[in-house]
């Protein structure tokens, strides 16, 4: 099984490594033009339309410090691939280096499950749930900002805090009445 | 959210309706903060709480409706209705429907003499309005009345004695709406969440313009989505022994360049056996064959029995359905389209439908 593993390599100095991991292959081109335009850190961005990755390219890729999985609300598929994604990631991933995020929350066609689906599952792995909006190139900036914040964490270059420091205080939480239905 | 449920709770200033709230402590709520008290603590609550209908629903259980009037059920099921939601109504009175008529017979004249365009095929004569109650279709005791709407005209080329023709209907109703929002709502307002039209824009427009002005409510587009959809193939599909559906037609979407529309036809006897083998694998062995009709449908056997549907197409066309979405499904007992347009074929299931698809107006009214 080709996992991918978050320790067994050696860290770059100065440098940030970020897989975004998307079915559309949409919204991960625009993230990355943007995340590249970072001056402080040198960030890698690689991209994927699902996991496992290839193992051709396994000695040559460098330590990916944060994974990404993109997931549009108004596709089933999406989800789907995401899911069967998770499994290829070595469990030291899930101590603050992956993350959720997830276009299209406010379209009212997506019907209220499947953004209830990908809370769950975010729930489930302690991780963060970030809500981007594609569309437009201010949206796309903010998105950016924030999978910044989260990538410096995650890549060590934050003195004071860890990964999984600050995983604990962004992690997605279910209201306790996700599961309750509105009428009996 | 605290702050949306004060502002809707200032509405009436009646102070006498302040005290009585206070004492008996049914606060008028936001639908959302209804659901628990716990979700206001801490967590996220306000957009979270709003959201799936439910997860067990009873079975459709065929509602004979003898008790409605023949000719209003005629009306009901021979047309296709665009959806809308409604806000509550304020001082409705099921009592002043000839009134109401009246009044929207001279709203209509007015704004033709003002020139909006009410071309409706050449009729030009007056437009004669008809208010009438359908009694029978309430389910519980706190849903209102169906309240049915009727725009009769002549046409142009007609004879003297000629009877006018409907030229538009429409139908405001509440069917096994939730109890614990009905009572929280403040004295005078009414609830009658959905409402259907048929018949020209036009004066589907002038009548909720004047609902709006006479009873200050809203109206919105309602769009049946996914979920729903799904439930309606699932139910219309389990009703398949008592009358049958001619087939299962579903149109699906797909977001490809250029955009492709999926028609997926099903014979009845197949997705009947498909349905059955779904619901089969939750049955306990030593339940009853009776028991099972009566049981509730569950979420996941709908969502297992449109994988099935799925995944049989896949494994022919190598098109994964999921990227899609759903628009449209139709039976010979009704079609319900995405966009809001319901058609309601068979008269044994009008009040299952129509509450389901009060649950998706109650959900998506912003209050």
């Amino acid at each position: 099984m080709s996992l991918l593993k978050p320790f067994s390599k050696l860290p770059g100095l100065n440098s940030a490594n970020i897989l975004l991991v998307e079915n559309e292959e949409q919204f991960q081109q625009s993230l990355a033009d943007v995340l590249v335009e970072e001056t402080s850190v040198a960030v890698n961005v690689r991209l994927a339309k699902s996991l496992p990755l290839p193992m051709e390219n396994d000695e040559s890729r460098p330590r990916i410090d944060l994974v990404v999985f993109i997931i549009n609300l108004t596709s089933e598929l999406s989800f789907q691939s995401a899911e069967t994604s998770l499994k290829y990631l070595d469990p030291g991933y899930f101590l603050g280096k992956v993350c959720f995020m997830v276009t299209n929350a406010r379209n009212a066609s997506v019907p209220t499950e499947h953004l209830d689906a990908v809370r769950k599952l975010a729930a489930s792995l302690h991780c963060p749930l970030l809500f981007a909006e594609d569309q437009t190139p201010d949206g796309v900036t903010s998105a950016t900002e924030r999978l910044l914040t989260v990538l410096k964490v995650a890549a060590s270059l934050v003195p004071t805090t860890t990964a999984l420091y600050l995983s604990n205080l962004t992690r997605c939480t279910l209201p306790p009445d996700i599961d309750q239905p509105s009428f009996d | 959210m605290e702050s949306p449920q004060n502002s809707v709770a200032r509405t009436p200033s009646n102070s006498a309706i302040v005290q009585r709230r206070s004492k008996s402590k049914s606060y008028r709520q936001s639908y959302r903060s209804c659901l628990g008290a716990a979700s206001r603590l801490g967590l996220t609550p306000g957009l979270t709480a709003r959201r799936l209908n439910s997860s067990r629903r009873a079975l459709k259980s065929q509602v004979i409706t003898e008790k409605v009037n023949p000719e209003h059920l005629a009306i009901l099921v021979k047309a296709e209705w665009q959806l809308s939601y409604v806000t509550p109504l304020y001082q409705f009175r099921h009592t002043q429907l000839k009134s109401y008529s009246r009044q929207l017979s001279a709203f209509i004249a007015a704004e033709k003499q003002q020139g909006l365009a009410v071309e409706v095929e050449g009729s030009q004569s007056s437009f004669r309005v008809s208010f009438s109650v359908v009694q029978g279709m309430a389910e519980t005791d706190d849903d209102a009345e169906t309240v049915l709407i009727q725009i009769f005209s002549k046409p142009m080329f007609a004879k003297q004695d000629e009877p006018q023709r409907s030229v538009w209907s429409g139908w405001l109703t509440c069917i096994n709406g939730n109890p614990d929002y009905l009572h929280s709502l403040p004295k005078g307002f009414t609830c009658l969440p959905l409402f259907g039209s048929s018949g020209a824009e036009v004066l589907t427009s002038l009548v909720k313009s004047w609902f709006q002005q006479t009873f200050d409510c809203c109206f919105g587009c309602l769009e049946i989505n996914q979920t729903s959809l799904q439930w309606l193939a699932a139910l219309w599909t389990n009703c398949h022994t008592e009358s049958s559906l001619k087939h299962l037609k579903m149109i699906w979407t797909i977001p490809v360049v250029p955009p492709l529309q999926v028609t997926y036809t099903v014979d009845p006897q197949d997705a009947w056996e498909l349905w059955m083998s779904v619901r089969m694998d939750q049955l306990d062995k030593s339940e009853e064959e009776e028991e099972e009709q009566a049981r509730n449908i569950d979420i996941e056997e709908v969502t297992r029995f449109m994988q099935g549907l799925k995944s049989h197409f896949y494994r022919h066309f190598r098109l994964d359905l999921s990227a899609g979405n759903l628009q449209q499904v139709s039976t010979a007992l009704g079609s319900a389209k995405f966009s809001g347009k319901i058609k309601i074929s068979s008269s044994r299931y009008i009040i299952t439908t129509l509450a389901l698809l009060t649950e998706c107006a109650l959900l998506k009214m912003p209050i």
